[in-house]
């Protein structure tokens, strides 16, 4: 089951494309990665998501229903520029914010006590946002983006700005959202800091979706039949079942090299078993790849 | 619509609850009137607290104690010139007025020369005027009786006239009218209106600048359409501009109508005062009571609640047309210096018409008149200062229309400007970039 389902969303400014047949499905209750350097494309997307603006081509489904504003109550977003009126009390400006997602103040009230408690902010509630240190700050944007206990989570580069306690605090709680039935969409361009994270993946490149699935497909189908070799001895060329790639030292004063099956379907026994007879073997495992090193595979070889 | 009420809801409470607002609420009916007042205290208090020493050098012999004006002593001194002006040095005086020899055998010279005031300091204009006619008048007096006119004559020969003007209607109705009321209402009128553009659009502008430099703008409009919150905005800070209007109003009427009754209580004694300053314009009972009974009639000869009723409508009308267009600048632009440029385009008109005003309530039925009060950038000042001098109807009912028309119109250009304009930062903002906002697709 799907909570999200865009076909085909197309979108052009003046002078360039910002997203070209873009198609992604996002299941429920997973944690989605929306992955791609700056400026190729994810903010537009998002931005399309929150009906924010509007698509030039292509449909947007949430919960199999075309997209219409009354999804507006369905969504929370933390946008990559992210404020709040710094001259209104913490706790009237959540009201506000609650109200414009459709919450009845009564309702409101009581999300706004409870999380604010949870956060340890209860203290602040009738300070202004000015006196507000920066991480105080970023706990009540999320959650602004939280309290209507939306179905789906949109955070755009969350932890750009976040201070590693608060980073923390922040994915422990959307993993607990996660659990509750949540689904959580990330945006970043530093692949490396969601991948843990993430259990589905896109990539955006250029406008375009260059790959999508969930992160273990990825993996699996990006296998470079690579491996990590840590020895002793001298290790001969065997060109008929592998090559090296790179050679170290390990920490422990040992041989470390990486090779690569040259037989695509050889499998690691049978590298295993040619090693074994040459060398003595310490350590042997498999190199998987990054999402950022598929990204750089893929990016390349688009290019070539 | 209900988002609309959200946003308009929290700009009015945030600004109604604060401190500012209340003050210059409360404060500036109570101020202004205090302010004239104190100028003019201190004004006339200075002036007759300066017993300032002025020397008279008489050599006509004509001018002994014709100068009685207040705040001067005047001491005759006789003596060339010459030792008039060192002793006025020696004697630290204020200043030394020179008379020469002046002959009145000739009636037919008219011209009277080679008066001199020395002083240390400029005197001011009026101590001149009033140096000038004491001089003149003595002159005149001395010229009538050596005519042999009997100064009772001369008296019996002023005259004083007063026109009484009407506005004939189509149907032959004669309505009594008043110049000078309809010039007073027209001009405060359209100036309030010119007024709260200018203090209200930049509120607004503020406001939308605010959203968009703390980055809270892209989470409201992930809830609520741009359009619903420009309009609530603006809606919302002229909610808190008609608030003050009618809090002013209130305030003024009530502070009037107890300083009326104040003044009533010490009219007798004020009136006995005026009539013992001004012989000429000796005033009986009766006539008093005929200049209330006028006052009360001129106030009955503009048509009050007409002038009310389009004073509403012009004010919000102006208020949307312009509040809109700052709005979109305030969307537009980064920074307040940014928005300095945008301004001029926009207070252009404002201006135009604030002084075209003067020509339209000398002659308010002139071709320049009707044009400037059917554009809608102009019409709610223009229109405003005509209506007390009567419009025809058919031209209020286009005024009007085009007015609609006109911030219908603004509305929407503004609305496509700032649904882009919010979103974008660090552009380099112009006329061909707002353009190109408005003809973009969202």
């Amino acid at each position: 089951m799907n909570i999200l389902e865009a076909k085909g969303i197309t979108k052009n400014y003046a002078q360039h494309t910002a997203l070209k047949n873009v198609s992604i499905d996002i299941p429920k209750q997973s944690i989605f990665g929306l992955l791609g350097p700056n400026g190729a494309g994810k903010t537009t997307l998002i931005r399309i998501i929150n009906q924010i603006i509007m698509c030039d081509a292509g449909e947007i489904r949430i919960n199999g229903e075309l997209l219409s504003p009354k999804h507006v109550k369905v969504i929370g977003y933390l946008p990559e520029e992210r404020g709040l009126y710094k001259k209104m009390k913490v706790g009237e400006q959540l009201m506000y914010l609650a109200q414009l997602k459709g919450m009845k103040s009564a309702e409101a009230r009581k999300r706004i006590k409870h999380w604010l408690e949870k956060l340890e902010l209860s203290a602040w509630a009738t300070k202004k946002v000015e006196d507000l240190s920066k991480g105080m700050a970023q706990k009540i944007q999320f959650i602004a983006t939280v309290m209507h206990e939306p179905e789906l989570l949109i955070l755009d580069e969350p932890f750009s700005g976040f201070d590693p306690v608060n980073a923390n605090l922040i994915k422990d709680e959307i993993f607990e959202l996660r659990d509750k039935g949540a689904t959580v969409i990330f945006s970043t361009h530093r692949m490396e800091s969601v991948e843990q994270l993430c259990d589905h993946i896109a990539l955006i490149n250029h406008a375009e979706k260059i790959l999508d699935g969930s992160k273990k497909d990825i993996k699996l189908s990006h296998r470079m039949n690579q491996y990590e070799v840590i020895f002793k001895g001298d290790l001969p060329e065997r060109p008929g079942a592998f090559q090296v790639l790179s050679r170290e030292i390990s920490e422990l004063g040992m041989n470390k090299v990486i090779v690569e099956a040259n037989d695509k379907t050889a499998s690691p026994n049978d590298i295993l078993e040619t090693l074994i007879s040459d060398i003595e073997l310490h350590s042997f495992s498999e190199v998987i790849p990054s999402i950022n090193d598929i990204f750089i595979n893929i990016v390349k070889g688009g290019q070539s | 619509m209900n988002q609309i009420l959200l946003v308009l809801k929290r700009e009015y409470v945030t600004r109604v609850k604060k401190k500012s607002f209340l003050l210059a609420t409360l404060l500036t009916p109570l101020v202004l009137p205090a302010l004239i007042f104190v100028i003019a205290y201190f004004a006339t208090r200075d002036k007759e607290e300066r017993d300032e020493q002025i020397l008279v050098l008489d050599e006509s012999g004509y001018f002994t104690d014709v100068f009685d004006q207040s705040g001067y002593v005047f001491e005759n001194i006789t003596g060339s010139l010459e030792e008039a002006k060192a002793s006025y040095a020696e004697k630290g005086a204020f200043g030394l007025l020179y008379i020469p020899e002046i002959d009145l055998s000739d009636p037919t010279v008219r011209g009277f020369e080679g008066f001199q005031l020395y002083s240390k300091s400029n005197a001011g204009f009026r101590t001149l005027e009033r140096f000038e006619g004491a001089i003149r008048g003595r002159i005149e007096d001395l010229k009538l009786e050596r005519s042999g006119l009997d100064p009772v004559v001369i008296a019996n020969l002023q005259a004083r006239v007063s026109l009484e003007t009407f506005n004939l209607t189509e149907t032959g109705e004669a309505k009594a009218s008043n110049s000078g009321v309809s010039f007073g209402v027209g001009y405060a009128t359209g100036f309030l209106i010119y007024m709260f553009i200018f203090v209200y659009g930049s509120q607004i502008m503020q406001s939308v600048l605010d959203e968009k430099s703390s980055r809270i703008v892209e989470v409201i409009v992930s809830s609520v359409r741009p359009f619903q919150l420009m309009m609530g905005k603006v809606l919302g800070v002229g909610a808190v501009g008609f608030t003050q209007l009618l809090i002013w109003i209130v305030l003024i009427a009530t502070l009037s109508t107890v300083g009326v009754g104040i003044l009533a209580g010490g009219s007798d004694a004020m009136m006995e005062a005026a009539s013992q300053q001004m012989p000429d314009t000796e005033m009986s009972l009766t006539e008093q009571q005929e200049l209330a009974q006028d006052i009360r009639s001129m106030v009955a000869s503009i048509p009050v609640v007409k002038i009310l009723l389009s004073f509403l409508f012009y004010f919000m009308g102006a208020y949307l047309l312009y509040g809109a267009l700052y709005a979109a600048i305030g969307a537009s632009v980064d920074s307040l210096q940014d928005a300095q440029q945008f301004m001029f385009p926009i207070i252009l008109p404002i201006l135009a018409a604030i002084m075209s005003m003067f020509f339209v309530l000398e002659d308010p039925n002139s071709g320049l008149a009707v044009t400037l009060s059917m554009i809608p950038f102009t019409s709610p000042i223009i229109m405003m200062a005509r209506i007390p001098f009567g419009v025809p109807d058919w031209q209020l009912a286009l005024s009007m229309l085009f007015l609609i028309g006109g911030f219908v119109g603004t509305i929407w250009i503004a609305g496509r400007i700032y649904r882009i304009g919010i979103l974008m930062y660090g552009v380099k903002v112009n006329w061909m970039t707002m353009k190109k906002w408005f003809t973009m697709k969202v």
